[in-house]
């Protein structure tokens, strides 16, 4: 493992992040904001209310759907599992929608709570629909299955937007995620719950190991198959979870950084884990910079410029699946 | 017998277009007929006479019909938690009627159904495919050829539509009325004209500003005020509002600084932090503006602008006395001064 390379590009995504926009910010004036902070002057204002928070929300979002994606490939063995696609994102952004507007809830931190039995439930369901508790996760079942999913529950965030028409804003954050609203998320909570996802993948990780030789062969081995399906499961709600609570759903990017992080960490859960969080972190960061100038003044949402990457990657990946395989 | 008798042109008209030689014989029959023509985005309608039976399809064209007199059949549900979609301001004109409520999408069956003499579909944003099916069920009118589809101004759409029903008269008195209410307001206020003025709102975590065609922004202008130079700069979207990078809210700080919000929305300002960059902020010159008062500036109508204008005005000139200590009242209730 390359820790040195992977550390530098984090550290080259966060100084972007926080030295590039519409603004320009001087070193003069980035020292001074951190040191003597007036709250009228636009420069230290952009840089500790608007720069700082989308830093953090694309660390701790970038490494939650690192390690979600991550999770989620070598659960199903499936190179195309990306908790976007597969409709986990789709399941937290539907249940903070159809929840908040029904419960009538206008604080962050009640939405964010819907966020987790969201995620949950639908990779429970995507899951269980493409055939993994019986073992048989095959790329294409889960695929459609998750395809599907996530199309049914956007469907349900749509049909709530044309019954409330004042929803437009609530509905466009929860359709396609950016970092703009990061300082009004619960940061801090949610870095807290990535931390112990992270903790519970690297526990599991052997087990998944294991299990990815096959249900009877893990048995064999000590793994009780219920038990760690329910644990990497339990990886990816969390984790999902709370990069959907700060982001809005970021799709993609579960599914592009496991394949570069295997190359760069082999194929060693624990490491790849570690790499995918690192990995995932620096490239949300990089496209939350990159929808800032693109076309400036107005933004590309970070959700988008994820989707815009991760296409081709995704079409790239599936063309390599040959009929039949497991990957 | 209103009912029937529209049936049966129905059934002429229908045969008049699927005869394909509408773009021949039609015109020629109309010309022949005479009735009243009149020219569109999607090219010309001709009413054999008055209508009576209306339904409106764009959002705001309940006030105009209302305000003439004539309730429409349907009316098109734009936002807002009002009986028959009807606003406060217009309320006082519905009387007796129930009219039926078009939600989302047109039902173009649920439409014809409904057995309209014309379909009022100025601002209502529909397509060139929609307006052809439409037509085929009665007259349809869009919106002025010189406009964007949601641009039309007030007064001009308000002439239309009094041309329609046959009720020209009354359609320039009330016209002439609120141009009135402007103007006496301008004279009261001779110290707005020529300073800046914009309207802004904060959703979903974007900031953006109302101009060009937009009725908020010709509210302000309406008044004396300008737009700030710098917002006219800034690339509009759909002809009528742009949007802000979070980072430089600079193209909003104009002398009178107006948030198109609702008190439920009102932590959103309040929180902005950029916002307190601004000078309007400094000098006590943003003015909030909460639901029902924003969806009369919204509706930009016959009805609603004096009704905005009458609720509007005092606070105006408060945010704008020069004394930065006065407290704007609704923007102390919203939570947002200062």
């Amino acid at each position: 493992m390359r820790t040195l390379p992977l550390l530098a590009l984090v550290a080259a995504a966060a100084a972007l992040s926080l030295g590039v926009g519409v603004r320009p910010l001087s070193p003069g004036n980035v020292w001074q904001a951190l040191t003597a902070f007036d709250a009228t002057d636009a420069d230290h204002v952009t840089l500790l209310a608007l720069r700082l928070p989308r830093l953090a929300a694309g660390l701790v979002a970038g490494a939650a759907l690192g390690i979600a994606g991550t999770m989620m490939q070598a659960l199903t063995r499936n190179p195309l599992a990306d908790p976007g696609l597969l409709g986990v994102n789709a399941g937290a952004a539907c249940a903070i929608v159809a929840g908040g507007l029904m419960l009538g809830l206008r604080d962050e931190g009640a939405m964010a709570a819907l966020a987790f039995p969201g995620a949950a439930l639908a990779s429970v369901a995507v899951f269980a629909l493409g055939g993994g508790l019986r073992g048989d996760a095959g790329p294409v079942r889960l695929t459609l299955a998750g395809a599907a999913l996530n199309a049914l529950l956007l469907s349900v965030v749509s049909a709530i937007l044309l019954i409330r028409q004042e929803t437009l804003d609530v509905f466009r954050f929860w359709v396609a995620g950016s970092l703009t609203q990061a300082a009004e998320r619960p940061l801090a909570g949610m870095a807290l719950v990535v931390a112990a996802a992270g903790g519970l993948a690297l526990a599991v990780a052997p087990a998944v190991e294991a299990l990815s030789l096959g249900a009877a062969l893990a048995r064999g081995l000590g793994v009780r198959p219920g038990r760690v399906q329910a644990a990497a499961l339990a990886v990816v709600a969390l984790a999902t979870g709370a990069a959907v609570t700060v982001a809005g759903p970021i799709a993609f990017l579960g599914l592009m950084v496991p394949p570069l992080a295997r190359r760069l960490a082999g194929h060693a859960l624990r490491a790849e884990l570690l790499v995918s969080a690192a990995m995932g972190a620096a490239i949300l960061l990089l496209a939350d910079t990159a929808g800032r100038v693109l076309i400036a003044p107005a933004e590309v949402r970070a959700g988008v410029m994820t989707a815009l990457i991760g296409g081709p990657v995704f079409i790239l990946i599936a063309r390599r699946i040959r009929p039949g395989a497991m990957a | 017998m209103p009912r029937s008798s529209s049936r049966a042109s129905l059934c002429r008209r229908s045969f008049l277009a699927s005869a394909a030689a509408s773009v021949l014989a039609a015109p020629a029959l109309r010309a022949h007929q005479g009735g009243l023509r009149f020219t569109h985005a999607y090219g010309e309608t001709v009413l054999p006479a008055p209508a009576r039976r209306v339904v409106s399809l764009g959002y705001t064209g309940q006030d105009m019909l209302l305000a003439l007199g004539l309730a429409p059949i349907a009316v098109r549900y734009w936002y807002g938690d009002h009986p028959f979609g009807v606003w406060p301001w217009a309320q006082p004109y519905l009387g007796d009627a129930r009219p039926v409520l078009i939600t989302g999408e047109v039902s173009l069956e649920r439409v014809a159904d409904l057995a309209p003499d014309l379909i009022l579909a100025a601002g209502s944003g529909i397509s060139r495919a929609e307006y052809e099916v439409l037509s085929r069920i009665a007259p349809v009118l869009m919106h002025d050829p010189r406009h964007s589809p949601y641009g039309t101004p007030w007064d001009v759409e308000t002439r239309i539509v009094g041309r329609a029903i046959g009720r020209e008269n009354l359609a320039e008195e009330r016209i002439a009325g609120v141009h009135a209410a402007f103007a006496a307001a301008r004279a009261r206020h001779p110290d707005w004209a020529g300073r800046t003025a914009v309207a802004a709102y904060q959703d979903g975590g974007q900031t953006g500003a109302f101009a060009g065609e937009d009725t908020r922004a010709r509210f302000l202008a309406a008044l004396g005020f300008r737009p700030p130079e710098a917002l006219g700069r800034l690339p509009l979207i759909s002809g009528f509002y742009a949007q802000l990078s979070p980072e430089d809210l600079s193209p909003i700080d104009a002398d009178l600084l107006i948030w198109i919000s609702s008190l439920a929305r009102a932590p959103d300002i309040a929180g902005l932090a950029m916002r307190r960059t601004l000078r309007a902020f400094a000098q006590g010159r943003e003015l909030f503006v909460d639901e029902l008062i924003a969806g009369a500036l919204s509706f930009g109508s016959v009805l609603s602008l004096p009704f905005a204008l009458k609720a509007l005005e005092a606070d105006i000139a408060t945010a704008l006395d020069g004394r930065p200590w006065t407290p704007v009242a609704p923007s102390v209730a919203a939570g947002i001064a200062p």
